[in-house]
């Protein structure tokens, strides 16, 4: 049986770098598919506007909520589809509500960031028994990443000036990024094997000097150079792989990096 | 109005089968599998694992119609083994190198967090979001002049439709 061989290159917070080794092609893609669009996070999916005098139209604005990342450690846990729910329309099981309301009183221009979003419990929440969904939520869960830490930049919405307002509601819903990217936990992988081309995968285009218009990447010192004159080995494989894993913030990257077993669950049919 | 819903392309219905095993009429030991709601990341890592299988003559699969939500996998057998057999051996293999790879994962963060060089250091995100530089003013072209700024239109009270 294929034994992977694991190395942690750089680690940080919401960025992973590693290398994969004696695993073959397929299984490493794979792992970089599922990384990218399987894994579930929460983002804002309805939004009920109240007010929208900003030189924005309401479309513009839902569309950049959507996008904006929610903190959504241990969503698989945490949270329910909304399909798989047994509530009429959205409850606090399924969904998470998350409102706005901002006005211009000012005479220089306002920023409405991802500052201004506030989570707000269910009408109803409370009134039954907590599930043991909301359990398993820490407390910013739903709230936008990096919400009044210090040295984050907020997102920015709309910029208002004196006399405009902007007042909706937002309901959060689970989902992954195959039915909408903003699901998706990652903003960046980077995926990269055979760092020489020693396999031929990819013919390169130059002027004159193949060599000297390629240069190579950092990944190259980690292989051995091809021999001057060596011949081409046509039944070579890659089996090494250079990742590099950069979340958005709603799931940590040690979070991603690790729920790739979710695979398992697609091959136990 | 009548689309159908998103998630469809990666649900299974209720009481859908998440696997139909043909097997062929023409050729020995062969079987057409489709596997319902899945796509290129299993039927590819299904493919390469049952190749490296000594038992298999012959695996490929496709994804028939990128907008049908299944694939096809095809698998010929030199005959010890049935292929629908044989694919949950390959499904079994890969659970194992997952779960191998898990442990490796696990090991490694907890040695880097352990170093102490993990989160502590290297910050979180935030501060290399380019601060100063993108931080917001009054004075989105940074001229100060030429539009006028924020003053010029500061204390007219036209357009106040709240
Ligand atoms: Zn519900």
């Amino acid at each position: 049986m294929n034994d992977p061989i694991l190395r942690i290159r750089k680690y940080e917070r919401d960025r992973v770098n590693f290398v994969l080794e004696n695993v073959d092609m397929a299984f490493a893609n794979s792992l970089r598919r599922v990384m990218m669009a399987d894994l579930p996070t929460v983002a804002i999916d309805i939004v009920e506007i109240q007010a929208n005098t900003t030189v924005l139209p309401d479309e513009f604005i839902s569309h950049r909520l959507g996008m904006i990342p929610l903190v959504s450690s241990n969503c698989d846990v945490a949270m329910r589809y909304t399909r798989d729910c047994n509530c009429f329309e959205n409850c606090a099981f399924c969904s998470i509500i998350l409102v706005l309301n901002v006005k211009c009183h000012d005479s220089t221009t306002m920023d409405v960031t991802s500052n201004h979003l506030e989570v707000v419990p269910h009408e109803d929440q409370g009134m039954e028994e907590a599930g043991e969904e909301q359990v398993k939520r820490i407390e910013k869960f739903g709230s936008p990443v990096g919400k009044n830490e210090p040295g984050v930049e907020p997102i920015l919405i709309c910029k208002i000036r004196k006399g405009q307002e902007l007042k909706l509601k937002c309901i959060v819903k689970k989902g992954i990024a195959k039915e909408h990217a903003k699901w998706s936990p990652c903003s960046a992988v980077s995926f990269e094997y055979d760092p020489h081309n020693k396999l031929r995968h990819t013919s390169y285009w130059f002027e004159t000097d193949e060599r000297a218009e390629w240069p190579l990447g950092e990944n190259a010192a980690e292989e051995e150079a091809p021999r001057e004159g060596e011949p081409f080995d046509f039944n070579a494989k890659p089996s090494k792989f250079y990742f590099d894993v950069e979340t958005d913030g709603s799931l940590g990257a040690q979070e991603v990096v690790m729920k790739v077993r979710i695979i398992v669950s697609f091959l136990s049919f | 109005m009548n689309a159908p819903d998103r998630f469809t392309l990666f649900v299974l219905d209720e009481g859908e089968a998440p696997v139909e095993v043909n097997e062929d009429t023409k050729i020995p030991n062969a079987a057409t599998i489709k596997i319902l709601k899945q796509d290129h990341t299993l039927g590819n890592m299904l493919r390469a694992q049952l190749l490296s299988m000594p038992q298999v003559l012959f695996a490929g699969y496709k994804v028939p119609h990128p907008l049908h939500p299944y694939f096809l996998l095809k698998i010929q057998t030199d005959g010890s083994i049935a292929p629908d057999l044989l694919l949950s051996e390959a499904c079994n293999q890969l659970i194992g190198t997952l779960a191998s790879l898990e442990g490796k994962f696990k090991r490694e963060f907890a040695f880097k967090e352990a170093d102490g060089a993990g989160l502590g250091a290297t910050g979180v995100g935030g501060a290399g979001h380019g601060g100063a530089a993108f931080a917001t003013s009054d004075d989105p072209y940074g001229t100060g002049a030429g539009t006028g700024g924020t003053a010029s239109w500061g204390n007219r009270d036209d357009y106040l439709d709240f």
